[in-house]
């Protein structure tokens, strides 16, 4: 069932290259994070996302400081070693200040255009949708230029549907994993969510649609096992998964920037684009990366945690990422004071071996066992 | 440091603003960043509080350590910049040389410096329950455009509003033109004490106006700024006249990019003139001076002006500007090298680094070099490491 989804993480650029050649589009590389895919695929080009990797760095050290987070640096990486060779350009999120200076790097470094989306986080309303719609027109203007074909309405419209249908069927999978814990293993369910980074939309979502109708008929298995939630940016690197799957502990849910919180967001409403981007940025998941003062993560967190269940938190930090370390603190104290128990794993992209980790994983289990 | 008899104006100058600030009765307290518009706030009667100042001087101070450990203790990780990490720590022990901050009223936080004072400042809104208001000035990666100037001054607009409901009164738009003109004052005579280094030897080193930008940081817009800039400039002109160097032999001049290490200032300092090499500009300083290069418009709107001087800050600048400018500053200061202080505690200030080095050496013909430290955290620092670095960089620059 969850085969072809690892054919696809396991053949990363074969895969791309397969579906350029098919589709007969640019591939446009994504980095994190909330860069809408449908302006892409609006524009003619083939959308792959990049949220890191677990080559060995190699090159990318002579360009960024050991305390960038491996995203930034295994992303760059790619592009070093020869192997993003098929990506024509790469878009841009004002993010973070790594992201930011990422951008500077590549346009320094390499030929290929750039876009970026700078993301407003005024409150100042008038300003921010007025900023935001020169910001489209140089995002929009940029992917046209990359691909050759313009943006339509009806190009649009379509991109919205296509991309909409793949986060409404992540989000059932999300369902079933809430409703049925054990019922997909978690290495599983993390490889089909990434394959959707690489894959066309519409490939992908008849995968994800054959998928759900085989997972529809299946029963939740007997007994329950410890249950988790994990919180953080990204949900590599996958092979730890295997280590929750071993340990017989089911991930219940997560707030993870490309998890749940990018799964969660609607349909991008396209008839006023930049109403429909604001929107698409802002909600409905608050993110610690976009200052949103009317949207508090601390209950909106505690609300999603105790809604699926689980029995504790890890907060699954990858290194160096301020925006995610600066909101911990308060956030395992919030939860502390609700009495969940919350613990935190810190890893590397690059990292290889995984038993401190599950030494970590086990003793925090053994706690909400106890 | 060069002996210059401006310090002790300095100190009573800074003694005076934390004494107030620790003691006012009457005065708002908003916490701010370094690079905020402070002038909206000094308009309204608002004392602006720098944690940015205050986590340097307990670095200088040698007392950053303890307040690290005591952020870190309380969950703060290390990879976190160590001024917020410093000013966790105070916020915990009430530490360092004023015994703590005020509390804050409001929060004021611009994103020109960088976007972790946004989560830096979540923290503190979150703590105190205090609002917190954000200046978004956007990164500047193809220079200032008409669309970021209107959306930084929309921001400006509502910020007097803000302040203006916070505090029930309305804005004083006729007290903030004054402030204004202290504050570019100020900019002008701090951007000509630093362009005095032009001179060789240099009258004073980066090293001194890294201690002499506290006033310009924190008591930008008032007249006691204006005031103590004009008699600093005096004092390090006249050293420039009379071609007194800030140290005894001046064989090199370099830049320093990025912030200082603020606990190794002393040994530093020691170690360049040991070296006869002086630090003759500095990018960091140098981004105080810029507040007043942008003059109001024919129509006569201040707005444009400061929505230009508060986006057009070094490190919110693309690489192209950035290279362009060192370049400048090499060519402007007779340099024979520059150093980059690859800060781990400054992402946007350090990130691509090692680019911008390659280019500026190759754009220039003059060496650079790249050292790893920190600007607060002893921890990350290695003497022996930086120093070795240093001593093969200057081996390799021709004298003056």
């Amino acid at each position: 069932m969850f085969e072809p989804f690892h054919e696809i993480i396991n053949n990363v650029s074969a895969t791309i290259l397969k579906h350029e050649k098919e589709l007969g589009r640019p591939v446009i590389g994504v980095m994190p994070a909330y860069f809408p895919l449908e302006l892409i695929y609006a524009a003619g080009g083939y959308p792959v996302q990049l949220w890191g990797n677990n080559l060995p760095l190699e090159k990318s050290d002579a360009y960024l400081q050991s305390y960038c987070c491996s995203v930034a640096r295994s992303v760059l990486e790619l592009e070093l070693s020869g192997i993003a060779k098929m990506v024509k350009a790469y878009a841009f999120t004002s993010l973070c200040d790594t992201l930011i200076n990422l951008r500077e790097i590549y346009r320094r470094l390499f030929t290929k255009p750039t876009v970026a989306l700078s993301i407003p986080i005024t409150q100042t309303q008038a300003a921010r949708q007025a900023y935001l719609k020169t910001v489209l027109k140089s995002v929009t203007g940029g992917l046209e230029a990359v691909t050759g074909r313009q943006i339509t309405p009806a190009s649009l419209a379509e991109a919205a549907t296509l991309c909409g249908t793949t986060r409404s069927m992540q989000r059932k999978l999300y369902r079933i994993r809430r409703h049925k814990p054990g019922l997909i293993k978690n290495h599983d369910f993390y490889s089909v969510v990434k394959a959707g980074f690489f894959l066309p939309a519409g490939v992908y979502n008849r995968m994800l649609e054959t998928l759900l109708h085989e997972l529809d008929t299946l029963s939740q298995p007997q007994g329950r096992r410890p249950q988790v939630f994990i919180l953080g940016m990204v949900f590599d690197p996958l092979e730890s998964y295997k280590i929750f799957d071993e340990l017989k502990i089911d991930i219940v849910d997560d707030d993870l920037a490309n998890g749940w919180r990018t799964v969660s967001k609607e349909t991008l409403r396209v008839e006023n684009l930049v109403e429909g981007i604001t929107q698409y940025l802002f909600n409905p998941a608050p993110c610690c990366c976009i200052y949103n003062p009317d949207s508090d993560r601390h209950p909106y967190l505690l609300k999603k945690v105790t809604q699926s269940g689980a029995d504790g938190i890890l907060f699954w930090y990858i290194k160096f990422c301020e925006p995610d370390a600066f909101d911990r603190p308060q956030l395992m104290d919030h939860f502390k004071e609700a009495g969940i128990p919350a613990a935190v794993i810190d890893m590397e992209l690059s990292m290889s071996n995984f038993e401190a980790i599950k030494t970590r994983i086990n003793a925090f289990c053994e706690i909400l066992e106890s | 440091m060069t002996f210059l008899a401006s310090h002790k104006k300095m100190k009573e100058l800074m003694t005076n603003y934390y004494f107030e600030a620790k003691t006012t009765q009457e005065k708002p307290i908003a916490w701010v960043t370094s690079g905020a518009p402070v002038e909206f706030l000094y308009a309204m009667d608002v004392l602006p509080i720098y944690p940015e100042n205050y986590a340097a001087m307990c670095a200088a101070g040698h007392q950053s350590l303890e307040l690290l450990e005591a952020a870190e203790a309380a969950g703060f990780s290390q990879d976190l910049c160590a001024y917020a990490r410093t000013d966790f720590g105070v916020d915990i022990t009430q530490g360092g040389p004023a015994s703590g901050l005020p509390p804050p009223h409001f929060l004021l936080c611009s994103t020109n410096i960088c976007k972790t004072v946004i989560k830096w400042y979540e923290v503190v809104a979150r703590k105190y329950d205090v609002p917190l208001f954000i200046v978004d000035t956007p990164f500047l990666h193809d220079g200032l455009s008409k669309e970021l100037k209107d959306y930084t001054i929309s921001q400006f607009k509502d910020l007097e509003r803000f302040l203006s409901e916070f505090l029930n009164r309305p804005f004083d738009h006729k007290r903030f033109v004054d402030v204004l003109a202290l504050s570019r004052e100020a900019s002008v005579y701090w951007r000509q004490i630093l362009y005095l280094c032009r001179t060789i030897p240099a009258p004073i080193n980066s090293l001194d106006s890294f201690i002499h930008l506290g006033p310009i940081v924190t008591l930008r817009g008032t007249r006691e700024c204006v005031d103590y800039y004009r008699s600093l400039y005096e004092e390090v002109a006249e050293r420039a006249r009379q071609k007194i160097g800030s140290i005894p032999e001046e064989n090199y001049r370099v830049l320093w990019d990025n912030l200082p290490v603020w606990f190794k200032m002393s040994r530093l300092g020691t170690f360049f003139e040991e070296k006869k090499c002086t630090l003759v500009v500095t990018t960091y300083a140098n981004s105080w001076g810029g507040l007043s290069d942008f003059q109001e418009d024919q129509t006569g709107d201040i707005y444009q002006a400061i929505a230009a001087s508060y986006l057009n800050v070094y490190i919110n600048l693309g690489f192209e500007e950035r290279i362009q400018y060192l370049a400048r500053l090499v060519d402007d200061f007779s340099l024979t090298g520059f150093i980059m202080h690859s800060n781990r505690s400054c992402k946007p200030y350090s990130i691509g680094m090692y680019r911008l080095q390659e280019e500026v050496s190759k754009l220039t013909g003059k060496p650079g070099v790249v050292i790893e430290a920190d600007q607060n955290d002893p921890r990350a620092y290695s003497d022996a490491q930086v120093e070795t670095r240093l001593e093969a960089f200057i081996e390799s620059m021709a004298p003056v």
